[in-house]
Formats: C-alpha cells, structure tokens, sequence
C-alpha cells in the first residue's frame, strides 16, 4: 500500500516499538472488519449520502468495500462496491 | 535462461512484498500476512461471484 | 494527504486506548474510545459501550480526519475492555 507512512527510527528499539504499533492496530483493524461481515452498517458519505448495507467484504489496502442490500434513494442494490475515499465515517453495534 | 547476466536479477513479487511485511511489521510479519491472505482472498472471490458494480456510479469525492 | 494521514504508528498509537473527539469532513464531530488506528488507511475505530451491554462501533474514515483531540485516558477495566474487543476466545491459549 502506498499510504503507508513511516518515521525514521533512530535506532532498532525505536524501530522495533514503530513494527509491534504496527502489528496491534492492524490486527485490531483487521479484525474489526470481520465482526461487521452479516451486520447492517450504516455510512455517511461525502454531499450528505447516507446509506445502510450489509457488510461483506474489504480488499487489504481500504479501498473497497463489499456489501449487500444495500439501501439506495432509489431502492435497494443487491451487490455493490463502496468507494473508501466516498466515505467520510461507518457504524455499526454488536 | 542463460545470456541474462546483462540484467539486474528481476525480485519476485511475493518476496519482495515479504520483505515490504517484515520492515512494517517486523516478527508480526507472518500473522500479519496470513490475516490479509485470507480476507483479500475472501474479497476476491465475492467480487467474482457476485460482481458488485460501484455505487455511486460516479464518485462523490474526486 | 492530510496531516492526521502523514502520522507515524507510533504518533496514532498515542491516541488509542483514550477518548477522543474527532472532527470530522462536512462539520461531523464524533466521540468515543479509540479502539486502533489502522496504519494502512490511518482509519480510527472508535468505541462505546451502550447500557444495554451492546457496543457501538464507529469508524471514521483516515482521509476524512481534520482533528482528533483527547478527552480522557482510560482506567484499567476500559483498558481490558478495549484489548478483549473483537479477540477471539479470550480464556483459550494465544495465538490463533
């Protein structure tokens, strides 16, 4: 991924403290992402849309999502991809 | 594939993006790969299966 | 991208396990425990837990963030709450 963004660890503590960082928040990430598969989840989007779906799916980088029946203006898409960069915030309860 | 020696030997992708894994995300490396293997693959698949087409159509943002 | 994007792992591990208020893109303002940043997408997952015993997750888009300022530090039991979030089996071995 090209977003990823990286200090300049002055020494191997520093950088090893940045990589274990690293791997807690994604792992979190990750595994927030597959408790929302099956829920409905309600996005804000950018120009005021609002829409609900079902979550199924994200490619690794966050630029895509899967979802089903989702909930248009104009009635509901069976299957459809959600830009990342569309979204301003997503929320779901467990 | 002799008479390459001209050329710097070319990375192959999968270890090049091991060793991208391994500065990121150091001894986490593997565990980090195998949990975006999955869900890329699970990704993939739906995709083929159920070929979602972009909503909206047009972006929102540009 | 934006100055909350360009963060290092180490600058948005400061704000998780803390409550923020997050301001966000078309005038959004959200608050709640930051449960991670992702570092590929600088998305903040943050939490709360409702009366009824269910939890709220919302999740605010990295290139939405125009400012996250922190409310508060959490004591133990949210520190333990948060960690447990989303793990799988949390009485069964490590890893897995």
């Amino acid at each position: 991924p090209a977003t990823l963004s990286s200090s300049v660890p002055g020494n191997a503590v520093q950088l090893e403290q940045e990589q274990q960082g690293r791997v807690v928040m994604r792992e979190r990430y990750l595994r927030s992402l597959s408790a929302m598969a099956g829920h409905p989840v309600r996005f804000t989007m950018y120009e005021k849309v609002n829409v609900t779906a079902l979550f199924e799916a994200s490619d690794i980088d966050i630029l895509n999502f899967h979802v089903s029946e989702l909930q248009t203006p104009l009635g509901v898409q069976r299957d459809a991809l959600l830009r990342c960069s569309d979204i301003i915030s997503y929320t779901f309860e467990l | 594939t002799a008479g390459r020696s001209a050329q710097p030997p070319t990375d192959k992708p999968g270890e090049r993006r091991m060793a991208e894994m391994k500065k990121l995300y150091g001894v986490g490396a593997a565990k980090i790969q195998a949990m975006e293997t999955t869900m890329q693959l699970n990704f993939d698949k739906n995709c083929d299966k159920k070929q979602p087409k972009y909503w909206p159509v047009i972006p929102l943002k540009l | 991208m934006t100055e909350w994007q360009r963060k290092t792992p180490l600058e948005w591990q400061k704000y998780v396990t803390k409550e923020v208020n997050v301001t966000a893109a078309e005038k959004h303002d959200y608050k709640g425990w930051v449960l991670t940043v992702d570092p590929v997408s600088a998305n903040i997952v943050l939490v709360t837990f409702l009366e009824d015993g269910k939890v709220s997750v919302l999740v605010v888009l990295g290139h939405a963030v125009q400012e996250v300022g922190i409310v508060k530090e959490a004591d133990d039991e949210m520190r333990e709450k948060l960690a447990l979030l989303f793990m799988p089996g949390e009485s069964q071995s490590h890893g897995q």
